[in-house]
């Protein structure tokens, strides 16, 4: 029997299973995706909020705030990369100025950080590409922006390394309450016994929550639309640039990401299927149109990409993290949207030390090690390094992805480990071979041919993402 | 190590164009990022190539070995499967950095540069379908690859989007290697591909052709596999027309929307972009505004027949020879040449007038199909040369050879189409 | 009644036209006019594809019939050639199959089953 089974692998789930590594509790995480940060995870904007949005004293203020300033350390221990950019809230005329007062006033009362308004001539100094008709703006220089599946890796690598079971395809089919526990059924088959649960499932939260009782919100799942930027574009705006929010949520955003590219959006729309979040012209040309009013001459041809993310919007307006009232043990993370990513570090700390309060039953690992090792990045190496490495191994001379200079000892490291993936898209997430200009156009050949290399499989039998989504239909010219 | 040229990129062009300057006497290293020469004719095999250069037809492999054998009879040096992930230039001498597994990183030193690094599809995300995001939306020339080098099929009931020749000729592939192909839709109103792989690629296999009409909507299945399209027609500028849409059942779409030069190498040079080309703007030398620097082939502009990237490459070729020998009066004195309103683009974008040769060859593609049409160019509002051209298609290229000697010493040209009156 | 082709023998792909007289007009070169009565007869091409080998490097190889065959023959002789299998190195223009469905066409080797370089 578990102590603990966490049903979600994103990065709240994550969060939470390496903060309970650091306990002797038996403890398995679940994942119903062939990766972990596959779905609300997977697409968002990658920021670290200031914390100038939420309620005063709501949930979603004080662990932002908190999970901000965590960041840092996971930087240092986790190597979880972090771009300090700073943000702008951004006002066009007297009656928005009004409204970035309120703004003002509870950034105050969250206890942001160094926060200050600038006049419109001020911050263009700053970023010249901002819209020539914002007049004033807020500016909140602990906004930083991470990237969201390096978070993941992070965390459950690290909670791998002190003892947490990963398992991924696993689909909760069902779950009872037992005598001292749950039984939680995956796949319809396989059973677990665990004493206690923790339910990180995202947009199924509440589904998950209705196998045993009448769950306490509803998720309501919302989708947000996007457009990438080549990385060529890095330095066209430095800062995190939003606009002011309104009952859509925080608008259409500017942001720069950790690997110089730029995204735009999202655009925010309730949706009624929980698990499929499409774009759509609306969505696009809205996106286009609201980021025009944040800045001039947006780099619109240089767009490779765009996505919609889903939130995990819940009835109840704030997260939810709590007990279950009638089922003692089952614990919900509901309800987890912006600003989740923000409040990850300090969402596993306060579920288990504040909520379970695993102390009072579980002793804490002497051997705990907090540190996980730094995923090489090789070109950006210095030269001295490089050497060192190519002398050890002359796959890390051989480029595979062309755009991003990515080689094929980083993506055979990438298919091995705790963590490893063996699907094109796990790839990308890891390494991001093929996720440059050319969108793997020119580089998913290769990969495709070291992964079958590697594990020593058919062509075939590889995956683009999940388990039945085979890159092939068939071999020419073979005898069926 | 100090080389006269190095190539970079071994296809059509840079085979042509290392040929060219080996064989004028100088020191040449062609650096290639695939396992073999010959670039993306390797992967082309079916039959059309060499009417022009060699007149006889031959598949995109025979193409590339007639070039290949004499590139290895020159013994012109040459890496393989090396990738060339820096290039700087410091006073007159250009660095290039390389890495490969046998040398790990290397810079090599060298007074010119050849950039024929050929063109990269354009993608999904360039052109927003907007839809869910499976997998079985690919470009055709990965699908071309995968299909043609690996025998793997991507797919069995397929759907092609843009009637650019690589997707006409995917259809074909895919049809004879027992793929069900639903159709091919163009936004256009007219084929952006040759005539003949219309008949012989489409017509031959009943294989539908959507003028006028786009892909507006990409549905995945529950395994992020793609399920199905849905297909609307266009009105003239290109708008949706709704209630048109038409939902095809396929797990596979192929894109045949465009290729883009890809001079992404280029990036910290500093080099003078053309939007319109989206490459590097050239003289008629193909040297770009960084002396030495020199680009050709798709790498330049996209070129419909390989025929045309082999000349291209070969006067490229020529001119850096030139360059090496310093054949040329020094004056720094350059006219600009603009394309005018039926014209996509030029090149050349700029002449040097200290660079005499008798003939500019002037490349460029008309904005909308015309018929009789008149090319004409103009010097300080004067009519200094036309040709007539008959019928021109912003399908195909054309090229034209302008004798220098018509050419004033003072005033930017225009070049424009006009329909002969 | 006016028969329209479009010539398929090089890239310039002509528009040729047959009157009811079997005037053939729009042909800028003989092989247009050859093109156009053998479509109007019994339409041939040039088939090109792939044929297995067992060479890790060259999976599959290019190759071609070295005469145009009967269009309806394509598929055909699309089974023959899927059936063969490359096992020794070849070169371009080595025949693969003879005579393949006794149209008097070689199916012949477009590439050299190359080894690493």
């Amino acid at each position: 029997m578990y102590d603990f089974i966490i049903i979600g692998a994103g990065v709240i789930g994550s969060s939470v299973a390496r903060e309970l590594s650091k306990y002797q509790a038996k403890t398995l995480c679940l994942e119903k995706e062939n990766d972990v940060a596959n779905v609300q995870s997977l697409a968002n904007s990658a920021i670290i909020h200031a914390g100038h949005n939420p309620e005063p004293g709501s949930l979603k203020a004080i662990l932002s705030i908190r999970g901000n300033l965590l960041y840092d350390d996971w930087e240092k221990d986790l190597h979880i990369p972090l771009l300090r950019t700073g943000a702008f809230v951004v006002a066009h005329n007297k009656e928005e100025e009004s409204k970035l007062e309120d703004i003002l006033e509870t950034s105050r009362k969250n206890k942001v950080p160094n926060y200050e308004i600038l006049s419109g001539d001020q911050a263009r100094k700053i970023e010249p590409n901002l819209a020539k008709s914002i007049t004033k703006v807020l500016s909140l220089p602990s906004t930083k922006v991470t990237y969201p599946w390096e978070v993941a890796f992070a965390c459950m690598e690290n909670a791998i390394d002190n003892g947490v079971e990963f398992q991924k395809n696993k689909l909760v089919t069902n779950i009872s309450v037992i005598d001292g526990g749950f039984e939680i059924e995956v796949n319809h088959k396989e059973k677990y016994r665990t004493k206690n649960v923790i339910n990180a499932a995202g947009v199924d939260s509440s589904n998950l929550g209705a196998f045993i009782e009448e769950p306490p919100f509803q998720i309501k799942p919302r989708k947000g639309e996007y457009f990438v930027l080549d990385k060529r574009v890095e330095g066209f705006m430095k800062h995190v640039i939003y606009p002011l929010p309104s009952d859509k949520g925080k608008g259409v955003l500017i942001t720069p990401q950790v690997h110089g590219n730029i995204l735009l959006g999202p655009s925010s729309e309730y949706i009624d299927d929980l698990h499929k979040a499409k774009t759509t012209d609306e969505g696009l040309a809205y996106i286009k149109k609201h980021s025009t009013a944040l800045a001039e001459n947006i780099p619109f041809h240089m767009i490779i990409r765009s996505f919609a993310g889903i939130r995990s919007t819940s009835t109840y307006d704030d997260f939810y993290i709590k007990e279950s009232s009638e089922n003692k043990g089952f614990y919900y993370l509901g309800g987890i949207e912006s600003p989740g990513l923000t409040a990850a570090p300090a969402i596993g700390p306060y579920l288990v030390n504040e909520v379970i309060k695993v102390k009072n039953n579980y002793h804490p690992k002497a051997d705990f090690n907090p540190y996980r090792s730094q995923r090489l990045e090789f070109h950006r190496l210095p030269w001295q390094e490089k050497k060192k490495l190519l002398d050890e191994d002359p796959l890390y001379g051989r480029i595979i992805c062309k755009c991003e200079k990515i080689t094929e000892k980083e993506i055979i490291d990438a298919i091995h480990g705790p963590l490893g993936s063996h699907s094109i898209k796990g790839i990308k997430k890891r390494v991001r071979a093929g996720a440059g200009l050319c969108q793997g156009g020119y580089c998913e050949e290769k990969i495709m041919k070291i992964i079958a290399r590697e594990l020593d499989i058919s062509p075939l039998d590889l995956e683009y993402d999940d388990l039945k989504s085979k890159l092939f239909k068939e071999e020419t010219k073979v005898k069926k | 190590m100090m080389k006269d040229v190095i190539v970079i990129g071994g296809g059509a062009g840079g085979l042509a164009a290392a040929i060219e300057i080996h064989q004028a006497g100088k020191d040449v290293l062609l650096i290639e990022r695939e396992e073999f020469l010959g670039g993306i004719l390797n992967q082309c095999i079916h039959n059309g190539f060499g009417l022009e250069v060699f007149k006889e037809e031959y598949t995109g492999p025979e193409y590339a070995n007639q070039f290949i054998d004499v590139f290895l009879q020159e013994k012109i040096d040459y890496l393989l499967d090396t990738t060339v992930i820096g290039l700087k230039k410091e006073g007159h001498i250009f660095t290039v950095e390389t890495s490969n597994e046998s040398q790990g990183i290397e810079f090599y030193q060298t007074q010119t540069v050849v950039v024929s690094t050929g063109s990269y599809e354009r993608t999904r995300g360039q052109i927003s379908i907007p839809g869910d995001r499976p997998y079985g939306v690919i470009t055709a020339g990965s699908a071309q690859r995968y299909l043609n080098t690996d025998g793997l099929l991507v797919g069995k009931k397929v759907f092609i989007l843009g009637s650019g020749d690589i997707g006409l000729i995917m259809a074909r592939r895919m049809k004879l290697e027992g793929a069900e192909v639903l159709g091919v839709a163009e936004i256009m109103p007219h084929s952006n591909g040759l005539n003949r792989n219309i008949v012989q690629c489409l017509n031959d296999f009943d294989i539908p052709l959507y003028l006028s009409h786009t892909v507006t909507e990409i549905i995945a299945d529950d395994h992020q596999r793609l399920s199905k399209i849905k297909v609307s027609k266009v009105d003239e500028s290109f708008r949706v027309i709704k209630g048109s849409e038409k939902v095809f059942e396929v797990d596979t779409l192929l894109l045949s929307i465009g290729l883009i030069p890809d001079v992404t190498i280029l990036d910290d040079l500093g080099v003078e972009i053309d939007k319109r080309t989206k490459s590097v703007k050239v003289n008629q030398a193909y040297e770009t505004n960084i002396e030495g620097l020199f680009v050709c082939g798709n790498a330049l502009q996209v070129h419909d027949l390989v025929d045309n990237v082999t000349l291209e490459s070969k006067r490229a070729g020529q001119a850096v020879v030139r360059y090496l020998n310093k054949d040329k009066v020094k004056e720094n004195h350059t006219l600009s040449l603009n394309p005018g309103t039926n014209l996509a683009y030029i090149t050349p974008q700029r002449l040097d007038m200290g660079l005499e040769q008798e003939n500019i060859s002037l490349s460029f593609r008309s904005r909308k199909k015309m018929e009789k049409a008149v090319c004409k160019i103009y010097q300080n509002s004067q009519l200094i040369f036309e040709k007539k051209l008959f019928f021109v298609l912003p399908a195909e290229m054309e090229t034209i050879q302008l004798p220098f000697k018509t050419i004033q010493d003072q005033g930017d040209l225009k070049v424009e189409l006009e329909v002969k009156s | 009644m006016k028969k329209e082709f479009i010539c398929i023998v090089c890239p310039r792909g002509c528009r040729i036209s047959v009157d009811d007289d079997l005037n053939i007009s729009g042909n800028q070169c003989p092989r247009g006019k050859t093109y156009v009565e053998n479509e109007m007869k019994s339409p041939t091409r040039i088939l090109t594809t792939t044929v297995k080998t067992i060479f890790e490097y060259t999976p599959r190889l290019s190759c071609k019939t070295d005469k145009p065959i009967p269009k309806e023959l394509l598929f055909k002789a699309m089974e023959v050639i899927n059936d063969v299998v490359i096992e020794e190195e070849i070169n371009i223009g080595d025949i693969i199959i003879m005579n393949i469905l006794d149209t008097g066409a070689n199916v012949i080797a477009t590439k050299p089953s190359r080894k690493k370089e």
